[in-house]
């Protein structure tokens, strides 16, 4: 069985600041780390050819070329092959593009089913699962929280999903996209030992616009159909606040504003 | 005239009826920037069998149904023939093709659906198949020399986007909980019925559905006990207050990261927007993606050990301290006095 994670590294969000003075975002040296509902995929493949060990994984991302450090590390995991889609051509690209630019590596590609993440902690649109779904005219179930592992098979998965009121459990025909959700249970591995310093290099295939040919003007900021025409902080409004201790005092000030406002 | 069509959940009825609000915005001229208005009418859309709750809201309503509709019901329904009425969701694949003759048919000038688990897997796939541009979770309409932009969270929601769509038809998924929409006066609705030409993908069949335990949303609530990084080791505590001021609790996304609290429960940009009459915010910073959660929020009270923590600028108290003491002082404060009223009152009946 062919499973193709595509995945997707982030600027390390947490530790990424905003410089109010300038009104900038603060991005150099913010570290890139893969986003963690797209570690899950990687995670559940890896179990999965723990068990199977007939089972292909290949990674698909699109990023600079400054990432093969970060693929070189999944590969001594124990990924198969890793698929790095890289162009100066595509910077820029908005989700509907990034989705197409996949969509035509992925539809020569070879797979039973294709992993993806559900969210990004970066831009969390949550577009190009779908959209790549809809490429390939594929079925798609995002916010997975669970893949039956004895029954994930050539033909089929059943997966459980979380919805806003209940969790569902599907049926799903392969080939199919199915979007996980960060979950404690698919939890990426360490390298072993012996494998940190094995050269996995040719087991990286780099795919550029030679490749895809997609005409200049439908890719990178050009093609995108969507544009951020301005960023602003969201400005709270501040109160006129009262501040108060841990004692008696602060506290029977407290009870008292709950007390007039028939809090309680 | 223009066409909004409304993809209309009769299980989030609720966050369904919210994009007509956003609707006026785009073409009613409720805009706070500058007044923008249209003519323009609205058609909400649904595979469920809709119930009279979405009447008098839409212009038009449009009933999926027809073989292939029902075909699909079924194949959705899951298993016991009685839990037809939970059936979540449905196959977004099917439901494109479905939409997209209905935009064939109808040419609406813009498409809204709710941010919602479908809501979030149709949208993107209908973009894609009317090659248009898609703007996700938005949280705002503001016109800037008519020019109209539309606003969502952007780099990791430590800043606003205003942003641009450059194709027709206009498309959005709109966030949860951020608008509100007062009807006015009811509007006579009619009711369309189309039959889809294209047949179901059967790709996809619901097998099961299970409730959530955690059944009440704190969305619903009047009162949020909130607890952060300051409070996660007495996490439960947060329980005890909630009790005596009848609240629900609710978390920041550090105790939902470390497993302490369910996600449900959190508030913010990647949680739940929430408008309480009453925060209660123990040990929460107050980043700028949790204050992205807060709308409309009447009385806030922050307790922090810091009392220059963001989130104290925007409260009407600051208890400078430690989140427990302060959760044990309180409770054991309203205890106290409700049982003082309790004997005041039975004194008086005697
Ligand atoms: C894409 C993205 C989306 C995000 N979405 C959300 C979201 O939806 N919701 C959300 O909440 N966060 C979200 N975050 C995370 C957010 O940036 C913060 O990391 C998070 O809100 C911090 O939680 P906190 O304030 O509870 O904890 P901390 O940052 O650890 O703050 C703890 C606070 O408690 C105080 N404190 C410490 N000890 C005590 C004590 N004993 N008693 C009282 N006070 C004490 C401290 O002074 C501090 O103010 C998101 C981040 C990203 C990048």
């Amino acid at each position: 069985m062919k499973i193709i994670c595509l995945i997707k590294y982030i600027p390390d969000v947490e530790n990424f600041k905003y410089d109010y003075e300038r009104n900038v975002l603060v991005r150099e040296n913010v570290r890139m780390i893969l986003n963690p509902d797209d570690a899950c995929t990687v995670a559940f493949a890896l179990k999965r050819k723990d068990q199977y060990p007939d089972t292909v994984i290949e990674v698909v991302t699109m990023a600079p070329q400054s990432i093969i450090p970060q693929l070189e590390d999944l590969l001594r995991l124990g990924v198969d092959h890793a698929s790095l889609i890289s162009d100066k051509a595509f910077v820029g690209s908005d989700t509907y593009v990034t989705s197409r630019i996949l969509g035509r590596y992925l539809r020569e590609a070879s797979f039973d089913c294709i992993l993806t993440g559900t969210h990004t902690l970066d831009g969390d649109t949550a577009h190009v699962p779908s959209q790549v779904a809809e490429l390939l005219s594929l079925s798609q179930m995002s916010n997975v929280v669970e893949i039956d592992e004895a029954a994930f098979c050539r033909e089929r998965a059943i997966v459980e999903a979380e919805e806003e009121l209940t969790f569902g459990t599907y049926e799903i025909a392969l080939p199919a996209v199915i979007s996980l959700r960060k979950d404690r249970k698919y939890k990426l591995p360490y390298i072993r030992y012996e494998e940190l310093s094995r050269d996995v290099k040719d087991r990286i295939q780099i795919i550029d616009n030679d490749v895809l040919g997609f005409a200049q003007e439908e890719v990178g900021i050009i093609g995108s159909l969507t544009q951020i025409s301005s960023t602003f902080v969201k400005s709270m409004e501040k109160k006129k606040r009262i501040i108060v201790r841990n004692d008696d005092e602060g506290i029977d000030l407290v009870y008292s504003f709950l007390k007039e406002r028939g809090f309680v | 005239m223009k066409k909004v069509l409304i993809y209309y959940e009769q299980k989030q009825h609720k966050n369904s009826i919210e994009l007509l609000a956003v609707a006026r915005l785009i073409y009613g001229g409720t805009s706070a920037d500058e007044e923008h208005t249209e003519a323009y009418e609205t058609y909400g859309v649904s595979l469920e069998p809709t119930g009279s709750e979405a009447n008098g809201l839409f212009d038009f309503l449009i009933q999926i149904c027809g073989d292939s509709a029902q075909r699909e019901r079924r194949a959705l329904a899951p298993c016991q023939e009685h839990d037809q009425d939970n059936s979540p969701g449905c196959d977004a694949l099917y439901m494109t093709s479905i939409l997209a003759e209905l935009q064939q048919e109808y040419q609406f000038d813009c498409i809204l659906f709710p941010a919602t688990h479908m809501g979030r897997m149709l949208a993107p796939r209908l973009a894609m198949r009317l090659q248009t541009g898609l703007v996700a979770d938005v949280t705002d309409i503001r016109y800037k020399d008519g020019i109209m932009e539309i606003v969502r969270p952007a780099f990791s929601g430590k800043l606003m986007a205003g942003i641009l769509s450059r194709t027709a038809p206009l498309m959005m998924s709109v966030r949860q909980n951020v608008f509100s929409y007062d009807p006015g006066r009811l509007t006579e609705t009619r009711l369309i019925s189309y039959t889809p030409k294209t047949a179901s993908s059967e790709g996809l069949r619901l097998l099961k559905v299970r409730e959530k335990e955690a059944s009440k949303d704190i969305r619903d609530s009047d009162i949020l006990i909130s607890g952060g990084g300051g409070v996660m080791r007495d996490f439960k505590k947060l329980s005890d207050l909630a009790g005596e001021l009848d609240a629900l609790v609710s978390a920041s996304r550090k105790t939902v990261d470390h497993g302490i609290a369910p996600r449900s429960i959190q508030v913010g940009q990647s949680g739940k927007t929430v408008s309480p009459k009453l925060y209660l915010a123990l040990g929460i910073n107050g980043s700028i993606q949790h204050i992205e959660g807060l709308k409309n929020v009447e009385y806030m009270i922050a307790v922090n050990t810091n009392k220059n923590a963001p989130i104290c600028s925007i409260s009407d108290i600051v208890v400078e301290g430690d989140a427990k003491e302060f959760i044990n002082k309180l409770t054991e404060k309203i205890r106290k006095e409700k049982s003082k009223e309790a004997r005041n009152e039975f004194a008086f009946q005697k």
